[in-house]
């Protein structure tokens, strides 16, 4: 057991990439494929029953768990560092528990080559939970694109038509984000290298030595940091207008792989913007912070009114994505705790919804292979269950209360709301402002995704393709229900969630905030009550 | 603080119904076994709610601090504190009992209502979700549980009025319904915020929980500003208490139907008759006014907010007022006049009536229930037609029906005795008075608003004496063909008339067809509420009324039980205006009194000679011709849909879409596509035109990279 809690990442890590060995040796000796999803499904559920242990750990004195830090490549002092902390802890649950759904999803949809997609889709988890547990950047960098591997494979080979398309502007856009990235990673490394001698790629190490004021960046350097690592995650997440790839992909992708870009890989981009680029350059996120509200913002409005007019079920939920991240991105930066524990806790939120939205879009696919709205009406009288299920998911994106997306929501909204960024002049309110326009979002939100049942599910049945549709299957409900119960649960009771992570964001938005001589404002109001 | 769980069991009751009617009701398909579910959870909720009301720790209705209980703590992060909390004080008590009273019945109606539907245990388990909601939002003991169930009616709503899902209009209705709530609730959240950004709390009552303090809005208010806000537009955006009122109207305006968010309700009489009459007339619709007079603290000093509610309340009354007169479906002239009765609580409530306001929504929750139930049972009676056109003499047929929708009429056109005399008159009085009764002093144009709610109080009596001769009186027009109507023994008309259980009920009526009464669950209810219509007013006798010689020989000089028992519920604002409006209120001057007997006494009048000018207009000419304009609801979806939904709609397809996305951005990615692919055909020798072929050198081409530069470091260090 202490061999086991000891490695627990390591092995989290491994377990899949082992997996897959396991799916390519067993394809390649006994040249059968219908066992492949079996042991698929078995690494996953095994690693997601392994991954609950997390829970048990307990915050060291740096505010990490089940660290371990052993040196890799010692000439250039790059370490394999990996550990959790409230931040991760919750990503890598997530990951870790909707691999199983993704890969129950594709039960029966993958015809073509499917040594190889269950390959990919081991190797996609390993990746994911690299990125999520390194806290070197260096190991941090090679999870992050080789997390992009698997997915452009995914897409390239079991996707849609346009799938070519779509898998080369997938990859144009992250390959160009990842390269600023590097760039950013290696003159952290000299600067390291030029202020104490001694350079390195670990974030611990890079943020005491920040701390202890023995490096700081001069002018524009911070600034270019900043924007070198920040502009390589909002293109992941993806920040407007870094979006279009977005559609593109998830439309072509195959359900498993929807799934697991709109569960986990977009929350890449928000977690490295709050692991790295907050800690590393606190005046710099300072510095941009109006810029990344406005672009949120936009985002949030602009994706909900193009989601509204599109005709296909994928990329409307892609661009109701879009606006949702936005949210996220607009709570992060409000540099409150409430904004930042309420973007941590709609990544969760956003990866539970949306991911169960791509999985009923999925469904319906595989029943009748299109995906345009135009298709459907009045199917809710061949599959009432089916009905129910996606009206139910519809309400937790769109936010009502009670269900997950609301309690995030409403977080990320009192946090723009009392955020004290934005407070350039005395003339106007901006943070006031921001958050109103933010909240048309919310109404937004409403018109698509009703919009889209509406045509879908109500009215006449009048395309005769669609009078024989059976309703869900027991596989299809077991997929569901665990989702389901996790929209009620987190929307009813988000303490066990938002006590967790709180330290570690507060430690974080502490750290933003204090060095401009900002104070930390939870107790402004009680003081200005007296 | 007075803790209670039994609170609990009020909320919880209704929704363990609901669940029990989805998981096992959905399997049974039995209609005793859901019709039982569904009536006996109301039936607890409601015993629990009187004797929590009228008996437990004295009453909560009788006692001066609120029952709470805690149930647990749903969010709190960084000094933001909601808890799943609830709490009875009087309003709360008031609204419960009469929303659980009254929900049973309707319960109890709709069983007979929905006989023979086979999504009948669906309907009764979105009807109980229904009850749990509303109850959530008025026993919360804060604002953003109150949110919760806010939301939560305008789910039910939306699930109900598109409970017939396989037709057109319920759904684009339902969807309608559900955005314009939504716009409202934008409203309220930001004006939570705002409170919350102010007073650092967002709970209506002082208590303690786990040790912690908490703080309730309104004593925060009470304690810290002494000087109302400013009587100007400015005040609006000023970031105070004015702006938390605007906001918190706003949301009121989308779940109150007022202008400029009114058209949805309408709309919503697609849904099942029992529906309309809980949700869209009786409960949900009252939300906004509750929402209003709960903040009572806030809006009392912020007149310029008080004074918008009052303008747009006055102006709704009489916009839905004209509406009514000209439609032929008879749930709508309902649902327009639910509309101007709404207008006439927030004229109430913004003249600073807040008893006023709750007194008419209790009268007119029993009236307008009565009134909605009955036009269900001459639904039920024609097989599901809705026109009054086609109607006529149905007194004959429905004598039940017809007499107790008669005493629903004369209660809403404010008759004396029946309960929609008192609230009324009330209103106008206030209205007409309100520079001597408003809390912030001199109201400007009240006059004019008073004028407005007289007008509109004829209005009313003309379309609702329209309405039951159409349906009641005049000679029989079941088989007549409407204008524009074929008539066949078969023929399906597709005007629009949506509420029928399927498609085979959708016919014209046969040549042998007879109306019949309805069964007794469904005139029972009928009668109850036809007695409260009648008495329930009687609570609320106001003072000028009571100290009359005749009356007060019955009754007590101080009758107004109303009043008393909602009195500690009104924040005792301390700027010297409202001082003098309430020593004003309390004096009965012998003047005031005099005037409001007058005032009275016109009404009565008035709502006579509406009446008579209803059966002048329409005793020998029920069909008479009605103005257009106002039978096309004076073409505001049009507008709506003209100048907000389709430009919206065209910039987001053309502009954002397919310009910007699609032309913009993506002809840049495409343009750094294609000159790559142009730059590699040069390099066709090494490229097989594979996808992983390209992926394989890009990986290989990153690892270059990488490894130059790990290289360079290793040479920099060694």
């Amino acid at each position: 057991m202490d061999l086991i809690s000891e490695n627990l990442l390591t092995i989290l890590i491994l377990l899949p990439a082992f997996g897959a060995l396991a799916v390519l040796g067993h394809s390649l000796y006994w040249k059968d494929d219908g066992h492949l999803k079996w042991i698929t499904l078995g690494f996953t559920v095994v690693a997601f029953l392994i991954s609950l242990l997390l829970l048990t750990g307990t915050p060291g004195s740096n505010g990490f768990f089940f660290e371990k830090n052993i040196p890799w490549i010692q000439a250039i002092g790059t370490n394999y560092h990996v550990g959790v902390d409230g931040l991760s802890l919750w990503l890598v649950l997530l990951t870790t528990f909707i691999m199983p759904i993704a890969v129950l999803s594709s039960w029966h949809a993958v015809e073509k080559r499917p040594a190889a997609f269950y390959v990919f889709l081991l190797l996609l988890q390993s990746a994911m939970i690299g990125v999520f547990v390194s806290l070197d950047l260096l190991v941090f960098y090679l999870f992050f694109e080789a997390s992009l591997v698997p997915m452009f494979f995914l897409i390239g080979i079991w996707g849609g038509e346009n799938r070519i398309y779509a898998t080369v502007k997938f990859f144009i856009f992250t390959a160009f984000g990842s390269l600023l990235m590097l760039v950013g990673i290696i003159a952290l490394y000299y600067l390291h290298l030029e202020a104490t001698g001694a350079g390195t790629f670990d974030l611990l190490t890079l943020l005491a030595t920040l701390e202890a004021g023995k490096l700081t960046f001069a002018a524009p350097v911070g600034t270019l940091l900043f924007l070198a690592f920040a502009i390589s995650f909002a293109i992941k997440v993806p920040v407007f207008p870094f979006h279009t790839w977005l559609p593109d992909a998830h439309t072509e992708a195959p359900t498993a792989g929807s799934v697991i870009l709109a569960a986990v890989l977009l929350k890449m981009g928000t977690y490295g913007l709050m692991r790295f680029n907050f800690p590393l350059f606190p005046e710099a996120s300072r510095e941009l912070a109006p810029i990344f509200i406005v672009l949120a913002i936009i985002g949030i409005i602009y994706g909900a009114l193009v989601a509204m007019v599109q005709p296909d079920m994928k990329r409307l939920v892609a661009y109701s994505s879009v606006a949702h991240m936005g949210f996220v991105i607009l709570g992060m930066f409000s540099f409150t705790e409430w904004g930042m524990q309420g973007a941590l806790y709609q990544m969760l939120n956003h990866g539970i919804s949306t991911g169960a939205l791509f999985l009923l879009v999925g469904f319906i696919y595989e029943r009748r292979h299109t995906r345009a709205i135009s298709e459907y009406g009045g199917i809710s009288s061949v599959m009432p269950l089916y009905a129910t299920f996606f009206v139910f998911t519809t309400m937790s994106s769109i936010g009502l209360p009670f269900l997950n997306g609301f309690v995030g929501e409403f977080l990320i909204m009192v946090g723009m709301w009392k955020s004290t960024i934005l407070s350039v002049t005395d003339s106007a309110n901006w943070n006031y402002i921001a958050t109103m326009a933010a909240g048309t979002g919310v109404i937004f939100a409403a018109v698509y995704l009703l919009w889209m049942v509406q045509r879908i599910f109500f009215g006449k049945l009048t395309n005769e393709k669609n009078r024989g549709l059976k309703d869900l299957t027991y596989r299809e409900i077991g997929l569901m229900v665990p989702l389901l119960f996790l929209m009620v649960y987190m929307g009813v009771y988000p303490k066990p969630f938002l006590e967790r992570s709180r330290d570690t964001v507060v430690a974080i938005q502490e750290r933003v905030m204090r060095q401009a001589g900002g104070t930390v404002d939870h107790d402004e109001h009680t003081a200005k009550a007296k | 603080m007075i803790e209670n769980n039994l609170l609990a069991i009020i909320i919880f009751a209704p929704l363990v119904g609901a669940v029990i009617n989805w998981l096992v009701g959905g399997r049974l398909r039995n209609e005793m076994f859901s019709g039982v579910v569904a009536c006996g959870s109301i039936a607890i909720s409601a015993i629990v709610a009187f004797y929590l009301a009228f008996v437990a720790d004295g009453g909560a209705l009788f006692i001066d601090k609120p029952v709470l209980s805690h149930i647990w703590t749903w969010i709190d992060v960084g000094g933001f504190r909601a808890d799943f909390a609830l709490g009875m004080d009087r309003l709360s008590a008031i609204y419960v009992c009469f929303i659980t009273f009254v929900g049973f019945f309707i319960h109890v109606f709709a069983t007979g209502y929905m006989h023979g539907d086979n999504g009948f245990y669906r309907f009764f388990a979105y009807l109980n979700l229904f009850m749990f909601a509303m109850l959530v939002l008025v026993l919360a003991d804060n604002y953003l549980l109150m949110f919760v169930g806010w939301e939560g009616v305008g789910l039910c709503s939306y699930l109900l009025i598109g409970y017939y899902t396989n037709q057109d209009e319920p759904r684009r209705a339902a969807k309608k319904a559900f955005v314009m709530n939504r716009i409202g609730d934008w409203g309220v959240l930001m004006g939570i915020f705002l409170i919350f950004t102010l007073t650092g709390s967002i709970s209506f009552y002082d208590k303690s929980v786990d040790g912690v303090q908490v703080h309730s809005v309104f004593t925060w208010v009470l304690e810290n500003i002494s000087v109302a806000e400013p009587f100007t537009w400015g005040a609006i955006i000023a970031g105070g208490l004015t702006s938390i009122g605007v906001l918190l109207f706003i949301g009121a305006t989308g779940k109150s139907a007022q202008i400029p968010l009114l058209t949805w309700l309408p709309d919503a009489m697609a849904g099942p008759t029992p529906v309309s009459a809980l949700i869209h007339a009786a409960t949900m619709v009252t939300a906004g006014v509750y929402l209003v007079v709960r903040s009572n603290a806030i809006y009392q000093l912020s007149p310029t907010a008080m004074w918008i509610i009052a303008v747009v309340g006055a102006a709704t009354a009489i916009f839905a007022a004209t509406i009514a007169i000209a439609q032929n479906d008879i749930k709508k002239v309902l649902a327009y006049s639910t509309v101007s009765q709404l207008g006439f609580m927030f004229l109430a409530a913004g003249v600073g009536a807040f008893v006023v306001a709750i007194f008419h929504v209790m009268t007119h929750a029993f009236f307008k229930a009565l009134l909605f139930l009955g036009s269900g049972s001459v639904i039920h009676g024609m097989h599901h037609e809705q026109d009054m056109r086609k109607m006529g003499n149905l007194k004959k047929y429905m004598p039940i029906t017809f007499i107790t929708m008669a005493t629903g009429w004369l209660a809403i056109a404010g008759i004396p005795i029946f309960s929609g005399f008192f609230s009324k008159d009330e209103i106008l009085y206030k209205t007409f008075a309100a520079d001597k009764y408003f809390q912030g002093g001199y109201f400007p144009g009240n006059e004019i608003l008073w004028i407005v709610a007289v007008i509109t109080a004829v209005l009313t009596a003309i379309y609702m004496t329209r309405m039951m001769i159409m349906t009641f009186w005049g000679k029989e027009r079941f088989h007549d063909a409407l204008p524009g109507e074929e008539h066949h023994d078969d023929h399906t008309h597709d005007d629009g008339h949506t509420s029928s259980h399927d498609d085979d009920h959708h016919h014209a009526l046969p040549h042998d067809f007879k109306p019949h009464e309805s069964p007794w669950v469904m005139t029972v209810p009928l009668i109850v509420l036809a007695f409260l219509s009648t008495v329930g007013g009687l609570i609320g006798i106001p003072y000028a009324m009571s100290s009359l010689p005749v009356v007060s020989s019955i009754v007590s000089k101080n009758a107004n039980h109303f009043e008393h028992a909602l009195e500690p519920v009104i924040a005792e604002i301390e700027t010297p205006t409202a001082i003098k409006a309430r020593e004003n209120a309390a004096s009965h001057s012998p003047e005031a009194v005099s005037t409001e007997r007058w005032l009275a006494l016109l009404s009565t009048v008035l709502a006579v000679v509406g009446i008579g000018i209803g059966f002048a207009l329409f005793r020998n000419n029920p069909l008479r011709k009605m103005p257009k304009i106002l039978e096309e609801k004076w073409r505001l979806d049009d507008l709506y849909n003209g100048y907000i939904v389709d430009p919206l709609t065209r910039l987001s397809t053309n502009t954002l879409w397919k310009g910007f996305d699609v032309g913009f951005i993506d002809g840049i990615v495409n343009g750094i596509g294609s000159f790559i692919s142009e730059t590699s055909s040069y390099m066709r020798g090494i490229q097989g035109g594979f996808i992983r072929g390209y992926a394989a050198m890009i990986i290989l081409g990153a690892l270059c990279i990488l490894g130059y530069f790990v290289y360079f470091g290793i040479r920099l260090i060694g």
